[in-house]
């Protein structure tokens, strides 16, 4: 991309633009400037001064950012509720991510340990991969949505504040999260699975545990944000 | 090298109603809609040819226009038509312009306005 256009895009975003409407007005400016420079070449002009008349015709960089940033509805999810996009959504999202893990785990201990009270129990052959999937999923959700609020704050070019704060939320649901199941606990045999979260039992130890752990996956879920943040900040001030 | 002077603020809700006009006859990308408003005002209006497409985006977003990709001599380029809201639109507007023309119309020229501003003083 152009230099001028890498500017007009790092601002637009900066102001909270979408990067979708960013990226569809950067691709028709490209275009048209373009046109632009072919019409003023035609016109005799060298390929140089054909492409900074065609610059001045597009408009000053200000006056094309300003006619994006004045129109709310162009604004990104991320400025107009921050609160939605770093703090409900990756709750939803993982809430979701261990729904999918607790139906894997129930129906495998449905196909493949009809007769026991608990899912938890040595297993062997294709039911070890079957409830691997589970695992993995509950394990790895938390850092999967974690990464996602690093990459979407990112692309907005947002400042630490609401996506550390959604990435400390998830980091205690993850740490927190506990599956419990019996089959014993409703009648009829179908089984029970019941999750925590956000909860630790009252002992020095497992509230040691649990902090640990949320350290654990806060530090690796924010890793890949603030290696970015960190680049960044070199590039902008080198 | 000098900035192009652009017509100032009470062009405001001008530029959609020319592009919606001119969208109405037949689609056209973005630089074809400049080319045009030049062409056919003989440049007496002046828009920073790049300012067109907020003003794109923005009438595309209310319904009013409609937007498709099409490869034209190898290069893509999205071009927009006008919506039955659009349609809409473009008549509420130029009506309004059409109003608001006369009214200066009439003061210009002396008519009812003028007359009694002339008989205030």
């Amino acid at each position: 991309m152009a230099k001028p256009f890498s500017e007009l895009r790092e601002r637009l975003l900066r102001a909270g633009v979408a990067p979708r409407h960013v990226r569809r007005y950067l691709t028709e400016l490209a275009d048209h400037w373009a046109d632009l420079t072919a019409e003023e070449e035609r016109a005799g002009r060298s390929r140089a001064d054909a492409e900074s008349a065609a610059l001045v015709r597009l408009g000053r960089m200000d006056d094309l950012a300003r006619a994006m940033i004045e129109q709310r509805r162009f604004q990104s999810w991320c400025v107009r509720a921050p609160w939605a996009v770093f703090g409900l959504a990756p709750l939803f999202l993982l809430a979701a991510a261990y729904l999918v893990a607790c139906l894997i785990l129930w129906s495998g201990w449905n196909i493949f340990l009809p007769g026991t009270d608990s899912p938890f129990v040595r297993i062997g052959g294709f039911a070890i991969l079957y409830f691997d999937v589970g695992r993995l999923l509950f394990y790895s959700a938390p850092f999967l949505v974690g990464w996602g609020i690093g990459y979407v704050a990112a692309r907005q070019r947002l400042k630490a504040v609401w996506p550390m704060a959604g990435l400390a939320l998830i980091a205690w649901m993850g740490a927190t999260a506990q599956i419990q199941a019996s089959r014993r606990a409703v009648p009829g045999g179908l089984g029970h699975i019941r999750m925590n979260f956000f909860t630790l039992a009252p002992s020095s130890q497992a509230i040691s545990e649990g902090l640990l752990r949320a350290l654990a996956i806060l530090s690796l879920s924010a890793l890949p944000y603030l290696l970015w943040r960190f680049k960044r900040a070199r590039s902008v001030s080198a | 090298m000098a900035a192009r002077e652009t017509n100032p603020n009470f062009m405001n809700g001008v530029p959609e109603l020319l592009i919606l006009r001119l969208l109405q006859q037949e689609e056209m990308y973005g630089y074809e809609i400049v080319q045009a408003i030049r062409g056919r005002t003989g440049a007496v209006i002046a828009i920073g040819e790049g300012a067109v497409y907020p003003v794109l985006h923005g009438l595309e977003r209310e319904g009013a226009l409609s937007s498709s990709r099409k490869t034209v001599n190898g290069r893509s380029r999205i071009y927009y038509s006008v919506t039955r809201t659009g349609s809409s639109r473009l008549a509420d507007l130029a009506e309004a312009w059409t109003h608001l023309a006369a009214a200066i119309q009439t003061i210009l020229t002396g008519g009812q306005h003028g007359e009694a501003i002339q008989r205030t003083s």
